[in-house]
């Protein structure tokens, strides 16, 4: 087994032996933790922790409570065709630290407060400044729904995709740093990130860079700074991946918008996405850094469906009464055409997601806050101890521990807030057929009637052979050439087995055109212990990446691709080396023969084996033993005569 | 030269010529088929090579590209001329004919077939025609061995030893052909030897300066062909056994398949330096048949020269057979392959029982050749078909 197998499991055990540290050590002098435990545990207050309580109450009752750098938002917003998009967004931020510290002195995390604990260590022991992480599942419809939340700069491809910035002193060291990362990110998140390898991980140059704003410290200054990224396509994103989502919050899912999140919910939904992103921020007057972290939970979900689904949790068929049946067709008692949905909706978010709020998170200087983004004609209300209450803006702010519910209604649902117009359409496809080559096509629609600038990131894994030569673009006008689009192309090839191919091309797209740019790939045959046990299921190829610059920041992704390679026959391995190895061997053996022995003729060679071959050899023993018993007759008839 | 041989010299030009010009999309449909195409000799990666250094993009550094520099230079400067493309390829594979009609003409008593006839065999072998027009660079390696063969036949040693450099430069395997050439110089294989190792150095630094002063294309190019690490289907012996063999047990098994290579080099040279030229031959067919990625095209090279063996065609104990084997795989090849690759009704195991077809149809006759030599040296060049021979 190599070392880099045995990373996560050292790392994770570092891990929960610094959590256990902390457990250890009583923290009760420093009243800020133990107020944080004591929210959190207050909603699981049995009747028989009346200490507890007390407690509880007495620090609650503090004129001035202690405020963290802590905000958590949930933003409801109703898509066209009765979807709704849920995003729960949730900013921390770590206590300051000095930059000139010794950064694997275990005590020095003391500072984590609401920013979760097992992050900064992963942070700080392979030097990430930056950390980047996406998990993302689903189809968005961006015809319908518009641009995609936060202009896609939280949603990653299908699967999971991470990038970071370390500090390094060298590229090898950064790539040290960053299979360190991903291990460590493996075992934190319960995801199969261990692997990625150089194999799968790019350094992007246009691409994934960090904010104009955004300063990224370095510690030392003799270092570099190393932008990686790698994707994982086939990797599905599931309720276990949740869970330490939630972790990560300093309300454990226990108050606070938080505790709607609930894995069956979230992940019954067209489209999901959870992103964490964490930087470090730095003041160079003070020589004090923090860490920001941003972690957003999205989730489109069909509110019909999910409706009926908390209705009947067990899909059985509609008793007859309840049927919605177009009676102006032809129907009976048992069967009729359906009406279409019904606009008239109205459903409250503790149905789509299972749980009522438990309160505001009552952690950070603003209180946790929900706002629902709806044109005037629909109602929401919010729903504490029985009451409703509205607003105009129709965001409500969560001051205290009560149940909250989100109530929205309205007679056209088929109304909502007009969707901003995606700026770039871009859809990728495998063309050819047989399981040796094939080509990669790529469409890129711009709607708009201003030029789109961007650039298209691609990353292909290294058994595809890319011949950039084949590069061609298929376009209904004829004057669109390569060129006219493509101002700049960055190409670093794969290598086998060692890195990927990384294409990133600045491209212009003209208003309102539309054209594809296509190459042709070799398909690589691998050896048969590189294939997964699936083999014949294909290779998911990562989705391309469009990450507009102008007219305004957006990024958009292609959905990931299958593709299918030749195998082996995999019973083969012994039948293959016999078969080879004989045919090598026969070639081998005859010429050596050939070459090595004597040529005579058959008569000669019939004298030779009448005095040396095997028959002659036989003969001639037996002619001893016969001369043997013979003697010995002859003894024994001479000692007869003497006698 | 006789007219007969201007005759084949053009019909063998036309023939290319028109089948390239006739069937535009053969080419690539040829590049694409394994049979004429390996990644070390196609056309495609050729054409990736020279549009990289068109573009100032790095050209070893991924792996796609396996030309030496100098033919991706040569490429990148053709390539302007795209249409051309195929009669250059084809005024090459002409000047082999040529130069095999030459050869035949240097054993003109001993051979008793007119001098043309190894020309016309040439050009109208199928298998060296489709190299021809899927413009495999193989073509490049097969025309210095031939002309260096010729030079050397003619004592013009110093023409040879540049000639066999420039095909140890495309194609290291082309080195060991030194040996049985060394053997035909005899006396002057030392001179020949320096001149070769001083041609092949000067070569590696006009490649390493056309490389931007960076040695990485001798990984791609020459390194490949030893470590095998492209894995593509091929007609060779390599391909299936890499895929199929134990992670454990690779560096020993690819340390054996190139000893393998080597292994029967000496040997010929050793055993026939009587005969040096056959002796010649028969490694180039003992290197078809071993090295990683052979293509048709080096098979239908070495049987271009079968026509020299005519004097001992009475001896050959089965031609009938191997030629059954040459057609058995070479018609069931595309087949098999696009059973597995295309159909998906067949498995990889078809092709690869194809790909022991041929190497068995190789050896047999380098099997055969080698016994009919043997022969005519015991019967001291008079042939006496009625004498039984064996070996002890």
């Amino acid at each position: 087994m190599r070392l880099q197998n045995w990373i996560p499991v050292l790392l994770l055990a570092a891990i929960v032996t610094a959590e256990v540290d902390f457990e250890v050590n009583p923290v009760d002098n420093e009243t800020e933790s133990v107020q944080q435990d004591v929210i959190d545990e207050s909603w699981n207050a049995e009747p028989g922790e009346s200490s507890r309580i007390t407690q509880s109450s007495k620090f609650l009752s503090l004129e001035h409570p202690i405020e963290y750098n802590f905000r958590e938002h949930l933003d409801l917003t109703p898509l066209p065709n009765n979807f709704l998009l849920a995003s729960f967004q949730f900013y921390m931020q770590s206590e300051p630290f000095g930059i000139d510290r010794d950064q694997h002195e275990s005590s020095e995390y003391s500072h984590h407060t609401v920013f979760p604990k097992p992050v900064g260590p992963i942070m700080s022991q392979t030097n990430t400044r930056q950390l980047h992480l996406r998990f993302t599942h689903g189809l968005w419809d961006s015809q319908e729904w518009g641009q995609l939340p936060h202009n896609g700069l939280k949603s990653g491809g299908t699967g999971v995709e991470l990038w970071a910035i370390v500090e390094a002193p060298s590229k090898e060291e950064a790539l040290k740093s960053w299979i360190t990362l991903a291990n460590s990110l493996s075992g934190l998140f319960c995801a199969s990130i261990n692997f990625i390898d150089t194999s799968k991980t790019t350094f992007p140059v246009s691409s994934f860079l960090p904010k104009e704003d955004e300063a990224i410290p370095l510690l030392n200054q003799s270092n570099h700074l190393y932008l990686m990224r790698a994707t994982l396509a086939n990797e599905p994103v599931c309720t276990e991946n949740l869970t330490p989502f939630v972790k990560l919050l300093p309300t454990r899912g226990k108050s606070g918008i938080s505790s709607l999140l609930d894995g069956h919910k979230i992940f019954d939904s067209n489209w999901h996405s959870l992103s964490i992103d964490v930087n470090t921020v730095c003041d160079e007057s003070t020589a004090n850094c923090h860490f920001v972290m941003e972690e957003f939970i999205e989730t489109v979900v069909n509110v019909p469906n999910a409706l009926a689904r908390a209705d009947r949790p067990i899909p059985k068929p509609l008793p007859g009464d309840e049927l919605r049946c177009d009676t102006n067709r032809p129907h009976d008692a048992f069967q009729c055409f359906p009406l279409p949905q019904s606009k008239e909706v109205s459903f409250s978010i503790s149905k789509l997601f299972g749980k009522k709020i438990r309160g505001g998170s009552l952690l950070g200087e603003q209180s946790s806050k929900i706002c629902v983004h709806v044109p005037s004609h629909w109602d929401v209300m919010i729903q504490v101890d029985e009451s409703y209450f509205a607003t105009d803006d129709n965001c409500f702010d969560l001051n205290n521990n009560k149940p909250h519910d989100v109530r929205l209604e309205t007679t056209d649902s088929k109304s909502v807030l007009p969707s901003k117009k995606t700026p770039i359409y871009v859809s990728r496809a495998l063309t050819g057929y047989g399981q040796d080559r094939g080509g990669l096509r790529s469409v890129f629609r711009n709607p708009s009637n201003e030029a789109v600038e961007l650039v298209y990131f691609e990353s292909l894994p290294w058994f595809m052979g890319v011949y950039l030569s084949s590069l061609a673009i298929e376009s209904d006008d004829p004057e669109l050439t390569l060129d006219s689009v493509v101002k700049s192309t960055f190409y670093s090839p794969a290598r086998d087995r060692e890195r990927p191919t990384h294409l990133e091309r600045a491209m212009i797209i003209p208003p309102n055109t539309a054209f594809a740019i296509s190459f042709q790939f070799d398909k690589s045959l691998l050896k048969y212990a590189e294939y997964p046990p699936d083999a014949n299921h294909g290779f998911e190829i990562e989705a391309a990446v469009a990450a507009v610059l102008t007219p305004e920041r957006y990024e958009a992704r292609t959905s990931s691709l299958l593709l299918s390679l030749s195998t082996p026959d995999f019973s083969m391995p012994y039948n293959v080396i016999i078969l080879t190895s004989t045919v090598m061997g026969l070639a081998f053996g005859t010429l050596f023969n050939l070459i090595s022995k004597q040529l005579i003729t058959l008569e000669e060679a019939d004298k030779i084996l009448a005095s040396t071959g095997p028959r002659a050899k036989l003969l001639r023993v037996k002619a001893k033993i016969v001369n043997m018993l013979q003697g010995n007759k002859n003894k024994i008839i001479k000692s007869a005569k003497y006698e | 030269m006789v007219s007969s041989e201007w005759q084949v010299v053009w019909a063998c030009f036309a023939s290319r010529l028109a089948v390239s010009y006739l069937f535009p999309s053969l080419q690539q449909q040829l590049d694409r088929t394994v049979e004429f195409s390996t990644p070390v000799t196609s056309y495609r990666s050729l054409q990736e090579g020279a549009y990289l250094l068109l573009h100032n993009l790095p050209i070893y550094d991924g792996g796609v590209v396996h030309h030496v520099p100098l033919l991706v230079a040569l490429m990148a400067f053709v390539q302007q001329a795209e249409f051309l493309m195929p009669v250059l390829f084809a005024a090459m594979d002409t000047l082999i004919a040529y130069q095999l009609m030459q050869i035949a003409k240097i054993y003109q008593r001993q051979l008793q077939i007119p001098s043309y006839i190894p020309g016309v065999v040439y050009a109208v072998n199928p298998l060296v025609l489709l190299s021809c027009v899927s413009q495999s660079t193989c073509l490049f390696v097969n025309l210095s061995i031939s002309t260096s063969l010729l030079f050397a036949l003619s004592r013009q040693f110093s023409l040879s030893a540049i000639c066999i450099a420039l095909a140890g430069y495309l194609s290291p395997y082309a080195y060991l052909l030194l040996i049985p050439l060394a053997g035909i110089c005899g006396s002057n294989s030392f001179g020949l030897v320096v001149k070769c190792t001083l041609v092949s150095i000067v070569l590696q630094l006009i490649s390493f300066k056309l490389n931007n002063d960076n040695w990485n294309y001798l990984t791609s190019t020459y390194w490949i062909l030893i470590t095998f690490s492209k894995i593509r289907p091929n007609l060779g012996l390599w391909w299936y056994f890499f895929i199929e063999m134990f992670e454990f047990f690779i560096p020993f098994f690819k340390s054996v398949f190139n000893i393998f290579v080597v292994s029967f080099i000496p040997p010929f040279t050793i055993r026939f330096n009587q005969q040096s030229f056959y002796a010649f031959v028969l490694c180039l067919g003992w290197i078809t048949l071993t090295k990683s990625y052979p293509t048709l095209g080096d098979g239908g090279f070495f049987l271009s020269f079968i026509p020299f063996f005519k004097p001992i065609f009475g001896y050959l104990r089965y031609p009938v057979i191997s030629t059954l084997l040459f057609i058995h795989a070479i018609i069931l090849s595309p087949i098999f392959y696009y059973l597995w690759i295309g159909l998906g009704s067949g498995n990889s195991n078809f092709f690869y029982a194809i790909s022991l077809v041929y190497a068995l149809a190789i050896s047999s006759v380098i099997v055969d050749l080698t016994w009919a030599m043997l022969r005519i040296e015991y019967d001291s060049g008079k042939p006496n078909l009625s004498l039984k021979l064996t070996q002890i």
